[in-house]
């Protein structure tokens, strides 16, 4: 190993005029090094003025311009940067308080002024750690996972040389503040001198102009581009788009998070021609292997990396890319093929103690899964009620349950079916069907997500929440269920529970504000109708669109169910000052 | 049995047990509350002893073979608190 990184020289010696980036839409423009080197200084004397060299900095910040710039700009004191996942409060708070301050686009973040001509500091040690991710897996608490120079290192220039971006306009549809995005949308850039795309692109009808633009334009140099996606925007590749266009501009797709399903990875290369390529790992390991489904279904290592099974069927690796240079186990099971490939055959078994017994979870979702109205099920440990599971069910489509009966009857029917196998205390008691497998924008069921589907347990002021998607930024559809025991139906007529209308008008308010579509202070309502009454047991689709009016915020909203129509209009907030508290 | 004690003890059975998708209709006073009928279990037994104990000052013995006679359906329950409650 040597005994310094090289990674500096790579914003530290460059061409001044080279494109760093590229902003798309409206018209193309360039944004040079230059103006980066700018951004970097401008970092700097934020930095110098709220603490010495040697502090830790919470960072959160979508633009990758100012994202890259503040990162080099900790770097280069000497500095570690702290990236939360998300910028939910829950998931900043922990953080912030053992930190010097906070960093970007986030509530109390410090953000730079104008630009300046920025420093270079010393050379960078390799062990020195770059920076700490706090990424929540599907159980518990964010972990703390810290990465050093030479980690970064060793990963980039394995990359570089194995799949070199040559030039080409990095697109990118994720978060950067994981290991994945951080890797591939922001530092191989970064380091190989690729441009990446300012503009964000995180709806399939933005990428589509961009890539179809990209095919025909003369003035973004390069013109062909590698995107950085991940499972949900690929599975959701509409098509009616016309993708051809588009296609001839794209030299390489690259998904992590999760594996892609083969349907979805047959429907993205079908619409894109391009191959495909996924990239299997986690943040405690970086990339550990790739495929490419349309070649072969079996995983590839990395070069340098090591992958062997161990006697309980985990995987165990030894990477150039992991902390330490012994070996590591990872939660994931796996069968070897010939030359160091291998196949992953889910996750080891998840155990639970429930009412004294010891149980196979991952046995019990494969047992659920066998009932011929569900695709998949996902049973769950929830955190207050150690004496009962959870389980979240997507059913067949045609199976998922509309109104009361229908749900009670498909629980009865699902409870009968493990009831052959299980003693009834095991059996699962909160029922949670889902149209859409709820996952975040890696793909993953983490547990804020788990979290929110069981809500409603704890809080009878709320429905229950069962998914929400997004078709554009403006535009929110959310799955919603009338919880039986809700507090509203109480004695609003007696013997005929029905949910008030004012509470449906108090829900729409809230899910904006929760999904970050539009928060402020409630103004006025226009051209509300109540329609159907809704029941208690009745699931329905909330959809949410948000237009920025010149009297405020203007919220229209529809809800609907099985028996059409229960609730729409429009709900105007007044949006809060910076600097209000909310 | 008063229509108004079966209403709050079948309201008492879906709280205490967070039975989300049963509704006081889905009771039928005379089924079995256990395996068959609603489907309850042992440890939903030990539940509902306790909320017995702190609603109406009923005690039970989880093991007699009576308390298994007062969970048989719910209007075995009702008769159960009629004649036991001291509160």
């Amino acid at each position: 190993m040597t005994d310094t990184v090289q990674l500096p020289s790579a914003w530290r010696q460059v061409s001044l005029e080279a494109a760093f980036g590229w902003h798309l839409l409206p018209t193309p423009e360039a944004v040079t090094w230059q103006t980066f080197h700018g951004r970097i200084g401008a970092w700097q004397v934020l930095l110098g003025s709220l603490g010495e060299p040697g502090s830790n900095w919470l960072l959160h910040e979508h633009d990758p311009l100012e994202f890259a710039a503040a990162l080099v700009a900790i770097w280069e004191r000497g500095d570690c940067a702290w990236l939360p996942g998300d910028d939910r409060p829950g998931s900043l708070a922990p953080l912030a308080s053992r930190t010097r301050a906070r960093l970007g686009d986030i509530e109390q973040g410090y953000r730079p002024g104008m630009s300046h001509p920025p420093c270079w500091g010393e050379d960078f040690s390799p062990q020195r750690i770059a920076l700490s991710l706090y990424t929540s897996g599907s159980t518990g608490q964010p972990q703390r996972i810290d990465k050093t120079f030479a980690q970064l290192q060793a990963e980039l220039t394995m990359h570089a040389d194995f799949w070199p971006l040559e030039n080409r306009l990095v697109i990118s549809q994720v978060s950067h503040q994981h290991i994945y995005g951080l890797l591939f949308a922001i530092l191989r850039p970064l380091f190989e001198h690729a441009p990446i795309a300012l503009t964000p692109c995180r709806y399939p009808e933005r990428l589509n102009a961009i890539l179809t633009h990209l095919s025909s334009s003369r003035t973004v140099r390069p013109s062909t581009a590698v995107l950085i996606s991940a499972p949900p925007p690929l599975e959701r590749l509409p098509t009616h788009l016309t993708w051809h266009d588009a296609a001839r501009s794209l030299h390489r797709v690259h998904s992590s998070g999760a594996p892609l399903t083969t349907a979805a990875s047959q429907h993205a290369f079908q619409l894109l021609n391009t191959p495909i390529q996924e990239i299997y790992g986690s943040s405690e390991t970086g990339g550990i292997a790739w495929r490419d489904q349309q070649m072969e279904e079996v995983w590839c290592p990395f070069p340098g990396v090591e992958v062997h099974k161990d006697d309980t069927g985990l995987l165990y690796l030894r990477s150039p890319f992991l902390a330490s240079n012994g070996w590591e186990r990872q939660a994931d099971r796996l069968r070897m093929v010939e030359n160091g490939r291998f196949q992953l055959l889910g996750r080891a078994d998840r155990i639970a103690k429930v009412g004294g017994k010891r149980l196979s979870l991952t046995a019990m979702d494969q047992s659920l899964a066998t009932h011929p109205k569900v695709v998949f099920a996902r049973t769950v440990e929830l955190p207050d009620r150690r004496h009962r599971l959870g389980v979240i069910v997507q059913p067949t489509s045609d199976s998922l349950p509309h109104d009361h009966n229908a749900r009670h009857a498909l629980i009865g029917s699902l409870r009968a079916h493990l009831s052959s196998t299980y003693p009834s205390t095991v059996v699962p008691r909160y029922w949670r069907f889902v149209d859409d497998w709820p996952s975040n924008s890696q793909g993953k069921l983490t547990a804020p997500l788990i979290v929110r589907l069981f809500r409603d347990l704890d809080d009878t002021r709320l429905p229950r929440w069962l998914g929400s998607r997004f078709s554009s930024a403006d535009h929110c559809d959310i799955q919603l269920e009338i919880p039986e025991r809700l507090r509203y139906l109480r004695g609003h007529f007696p013997g005929n529970p029905v949910v008030p209308g004012v509470v449906i008008i108090q829900w729409v308010i809230a899910l904006a504000h929760e999904e970050g579509l539009a928060t402020g202070t409630f103004q006025r309502m226009e051209r509300v109708r109540f329609m159907q009454l809704l029941l208690p047991g009745d699931r329905a689709s909330l959809s949410l669109d948000k237009a920025e009016t010149p009297s405020g915020l203007r919220l229209t909203f529809t809800l609907s169910g099985e028996r059409g129509r229960h609730a729409n209009g429009q709900i105007y907030l007044t949006p809060l000052e910076p600097g209000d508290d909310e | 049995m008063t229509h108004s004690l079966e209403l709050e003890l079948k309201q008492m059975i879906i709280d205490t047990l967070e039975l989300e998708d049963v509704t006081p209709d889905d009771i039928d006073p005379d089924a079995p509350l256990f395996v068959e009928g609603l489907g309850l279990d042992s440890i939903d037994a030990l539940e509902l002893g306790l909320a017995l104990q702190k609603h109406y000052g009923i005690k039970l013995d989880a093991e007699s073979d009576d308390t298994r006679q007062h969970f048989a359906s719910l209007n075995h329950l009702a008769a159960l608190v009629e004649a036991r409650r001291v509160k």
